[in-house]
């Protein structure tokens, strides 16, 4: 946040967001969220944090627990309705909000995310489509060869594919190296990966064969608990690619170690 | 059967339906419109026809008149078996060929266990599908369509329809003209399957071999190599 | 069919050793959705044709009392026998009874999986009928003594190899070398020619029932269907009562959908009509024929929160774009069904107690949904269905307690970011050097396969807090 300049001198804000960090990226990867601030005030927005967030539900949702997922979800819904827009750096959350609130709950509180979810976005759509975001003079984020990885949610319920890849040939001059397959799940599934191991183990080797295959340096995404689910695998495997976040590259932020990696 | 089971099984139906009465059931499906259709590969029905036929995998020929037709199978035979011997169904339209200007003659019956090639007339044909349509009958045998190694199949320009809707249409008018048959057969290939690991092979149980000859004065000169250029290698 | 849907890990594991298998179905999992997706843009007009046959199967649904009464009324006045089944043992039941009636020995049949949900051939061999299945795939596997492990291509988990083996061992013909797909197909043929013209009682499934006219709809490549439709003197259709359509146009219009993402065909060889047994005007035929009408619970879905699984029109795109599926086969499933379509219908039609595991073997990745040409919510359906587990505590009671202790957590927003503030940046410091852990207490499924990435440093929320309270601090009164 920029408090060094003197009131009078800040442009008005273009957008005022709210961001919504996503509980993994709270606990495991801190570095998206500050990625995500960046990036947003880059684009113009006044960026806030409301402070009681924790986790959008998914998990308890997704195991069949709706008698869980449902006060979790109200209680999201009225700390995030005041904003003007939310924005998540992750497809799964974003479609939690915008595709799931809305069929878990009923009357009133499915009228409340009706209107949450149309002014919800997931962090490279906000940008790519909504702010707009552009260059401009700001020199380009130099990259190593990058391949991405299309989290299912985000691909399907949200239809993300071409906002990353355009951001990533805007902001960083990169063209992202095709993995094969790249429609196909990469076995984490929330809980499925733990109570499925072998199967998930099976899902997220040929991913990793995939991304491996392309030869690039960097596998990318927009989703920590794929990434972290590949990195996890890639660790394993000792395997030297690195797992990192789309916002992080972005915003260049590579000095740190990649998911999964110790200090260098 | 047990009775009960009918009127529990209709009981139970009932109880999960609408219940609305017959008149507002038509009216709601008719309000439900037409499904599309795949486009046809060319403008004019014949050369669509002709093509879709070849995409699936059959063989064909035009003939402007019967006469060219008889001449069509009788070269079909000898380029294929180097053989007159042929099974035709007792369908007049086929009893009423000229027959005496290919040198042939078909045994008029059904295909006798052996016999290579069986020889059927169509009701009409499917341009959408590439599919000739039979109806089972005393014309029409079922080992002919079924059983032969060849199968060769006669369509009247015509009688070729556009789309599966049309196709309906003109078999609804058939059937309240003379009564519903027993089987209505499209037939769109040569049998096939593809159940051993994927690979196709022709010849499953049917024909491996389905030859088309469509005829009429009006099917286009160019119809048969604009369909070969449009249905590829 | 007999059940094992329990031991699906079990059958899981067992599936992924088999490596020739596994490299079997990631061709298959490549291949089939490629032929699906070029057969549908060369249509061109997928959505509009879903949405148009979505609307026509609501509405037969809807109405199913009139459209089922009015199937009867024509199917009788065609000539036909109606029966009614409530379940397997019923259908079965008047299956035998019409073939001992008739002193038949020798039944030909066409692919039915109703017929496999009842177990049928194994109830009509047991009374001392031979069955033979017609179709190439089946007669494959009723060979091997196995079960199917596709809706559609029931044999192609087995390599041509095993085919021939199977064949040389099965047929006694003698010297031959089999050494083609082809040669294999041409020998099927000449045995199962004979069976055709021996079978003295034909039985085949329906693609579907028409309500106007009383027909039945058989669709085939192999035209082996249409053979144990026209020779036998006896025919016997078996299917549910879930399957009629009102017009003859609804069928081939769901045709169109059903082959493309079946094959990748736009329509099969033989697409067959039938009306019932032989009239005046016929030179061959059944003499009799009959309708076997069965429910077994599909009344029960109807009326009940998963009534549009009934729309499924088992095209098998489902399972052809599942990677649970592709990874490990159709036999993990323990049952009929498998993958996406197989995990909704096994519970349904037999118990969740028994099959729930199957909803659970699922990412909601959502490609099945994405090409499910009757517009399921697949994903959706699985969920609830794992919300019907969870309310029914058949999960184990560590997840139930897992998920409740961590909503509730969420829902405590102070103690949540005390607790992960505590929490994380302990494990970030056991973790920061090697940057993962091979091993970690409670993530025993996850480190089984991959090491746990160790956080990063501290949350996210503390250190945006402590950063906030300096700003604060900062800023003048």
């Amino acid at each position: 946040m920029r408090t060094d300049q003197p009131e009078q001198h800040r442009p008005p804000p273009r957008f005022r967001v709210s961001l919504f960090v996503t509980c993994l990226a709270d606990l495991f990867r801190p570095s998206v969220a500050f990625a995500s601030i960046k990036l947003l005030q880059r684009a113009g927005c006044e960026v806030d944090v409301p402070l009681q967030q924790t986790c959008c539900g998914q998990p308890a949702y997704n195991t069949g627990d709706f008698d869980s997922a449902i006060p979790l979800a109200q209680q999201t819904i009225e700390m995030l309705e005041p904003a003007d827009y939310v924005v998540v750096p992750s497809g799964s959350c974003a479609g939690m909000i915008v595709h799931h609130y809305p069929r878990l709950l009923e009357g009133e509180w499915q009228a409340r995310a009706r209107e949450l979810a149309a002014k919800t976005f997931e962090l490279t759509t906000f940008l790519s489509d909504v702010a707009r975001v552009r260059r401009g003079r700001r020199p380009a984020v130099s990259l190593p060869t990058v391949t991405y990885h299309d989290s299912c949610a985000g691909l399907r319920e949200l239809g993300i594919r071409e906002q990353p890849r355009k951001l990533l040939r805007d902001l960083c001059q990169t063209e992202v190296k095709e993995l094969k397959q790249t429609e196909v799940c990469c076995g984490f599934g929330g809980t499925f990966c733990a109570k499925m191991p072998e199967i998930s183990g099976k899902m997220v080797g040929d991913k990793l064969d995939n991304a491996l295959a392309t030869g690039a340096d960097i596998l990318a995404g927009g989703d920590l608990g794929c990434l972290l689910n590949i990195a996890g695998r890639a660790r394993r495997l000792g395997k030297p690619i690195e797992v990192r976040h789309i916002a992080e590259l972005l915003a260049g932020d590579l000095d740190g170690p990649a998911i999964g990696e110790g200090r260098r | 059967m047990t009775p009960d089971a009918r009127t529990e099984i209709l009981a139970r139906v009932r109880g999960a339906s609408r219940g609305a009465p017959a008149d507002s059931v038509r009216r709601e499906l008719a309000g439900l419109g037409s499904a599309p259709a795949a486009d046809p590969p060319a403008a004019d029905l014949a050369t669509a026809f002709l093509a879709n036929v070849l995409r699936n995998r059959g063989t064909v020929d035009c003939a402007r008149n019967r006469s060219e037709a008889v001449k069509a199978v009788g070269d079909y035979l000898y380029r294929q078996l180097r053989s007159q011997r042929l099974v035709a169904g007792n369908d007049p339209n086929l009893a009423a060929m000229p027959w005496r200007d290919s040198g042939l003659l078909p045994r008029f019956g059904e295909l006798e266990p052996g016999a290579p090639a069986a020889l059927s007339y169509a009701r009409l044909g499917v341009a959408e599908t590439g599919a000739v349509v039979t109806f089972t009958g005393k014309g029409n045998p079922a080992a002919n369509n079924l059983l032969p190694a060849y199968h060769i199949v006669l369509v009247a320009s015509d009688t070729v329809v556009p789309t599966m809707e049309e196709a309906w249409q003109w078999i609804g008018e058939e059937m309240a003209a003379t009564g519903r048959p027993r089987g209505i057969n499209f037939i769109a290939g040569p049998s096939s399957t593809a159940d051993i690991e994927g690979q196709l092979v022709y010849g499953a149980h049917g024909p491996h071999s389905w030859h088309v000859i469509l005829m009429g004065e009006e099917v286009p000169a160019d119809a048969l190599e604009r369909a070969r250029a449009i249905a590829g290698p | 069919m007999k059940q094992n849907s329990e031991a699906f890990l079990d059958q899981a594991h067992d599936a992924l050793q088999d490596s020739a298998k596994v490299r079997r179905r990631e061709l298959m999992a490549s291949f089939t959705p490629l032929a699906r997706d070029a057969a549908m843009d060369s249509f061109g007009k997928f959505e509009a044709l879903r949405n148009h046959v979505k609307r026509v199967r609501q509405h037969a649904l809807d109405n199913l009392g009139h459209y089922l009464v009015q199937f009867e009324q024509e199917a009788l006045a065609n000539g036909n026998r109606v029966h009614f089944a409530r379940d397997s043992a019923e259908m079965n039941s008047i299956v035998l009874n019409i073939c001992q009636q008739h002193g038949a020995r020798r039944i030909a049949k066409g692919k039915s999986m109703v017929t496999e949900e009842t177990g049928l051939n194994d109830y009509l061999q047991k009374a001392g009928l031979a069955v033979t299945e017609t179709d190439l795939g089946e007669y494959i596997i009723q060979q091997a003594g196995e079960t199917p492990s596709h809706i559609v291509g029931p044999a192609l988990h087995k390599s041509a190899a095993e085919i021939r083996e199977l064949f040389l061992a099965r047929h006694d013909l003698g010297e031959r070398s089999l050494e083609t797909t082809a040669d294999l197909v041409g020998e099927a043929r000449t045995i199962l020619r004979q069976h055709f013209l021996d079978a003295e009682v034909g039985i085949i499934g329906a693609n579907a029932l028409i309500a106007e006219n009383g027909y039945s709809m058989l669709v085939t490549n192999e035209g082996n269907g249409d053979l144990c439709a026209n020779l036998p003197t006896v025919l016997i259709v078996c299917t549910t009562v879930d399957r009629i359509l009102p017009r003859a146009e609804d069928a081939t219009a769901m045709l169109r959908l059903l082959v493309r993402s079946a094959t990748g065909q736009p329509q099969t060889c033989y697409t067959s009509f039938y009306s019932g047994p032989r009239r005046e005007s016929d030179l061959d035929g059944p003499l009799e024929a009959h309708i076997v009408l069965l429910d077994n619970r599909r009344t029960e879905i109807m009326a009940g929160d998963y009534r549009e699984m009934l729309e499924c029109i088992r095209c098998g795109a489902c399972l052809n774009h599942c990677p649970i599926y592709a990874s490990v086969g159709g036999h993990s499933y323990g049952w009929v069904y498998p993958g996406p379509m197989g995990s909704v219908l096994t519970p349904l039609l037999t118990s969740l107690e028994k099959s729930h595991l199957l909803p659970n073997a699922c990412t909601a990745c959502g490609r099945c949904a994405e090409v499910c040409p009757a517009g399921i919510p697949l994903p959706d359906l699985l969920r609830d269905l794992r919300r019907d587990e969870t309310a029914a505590k058949l999960s184990p009671s560590r997840w139930r307690l897992g998920m409740r202790l961590h909503a509730w957590l969420a829902r405590h927003p102070r103690l949540y970011h005390r607790l992960t503030g505590l929490g994380i940046p302990l494990l970030h410091r056991l973790g920061r050097t090697r940057g993962s852990f091979r091993r970690l207490p409670m993530a025993d499924g996850w480190t089984s396969q991959r090491d746990f990435p160790a956080p990063q440093s501290g949350t996210f929320m503390q250190q945006y807090r402590k950063a906030a309270r300096r700003r604060g601090a900062r800023r003048p009164q």
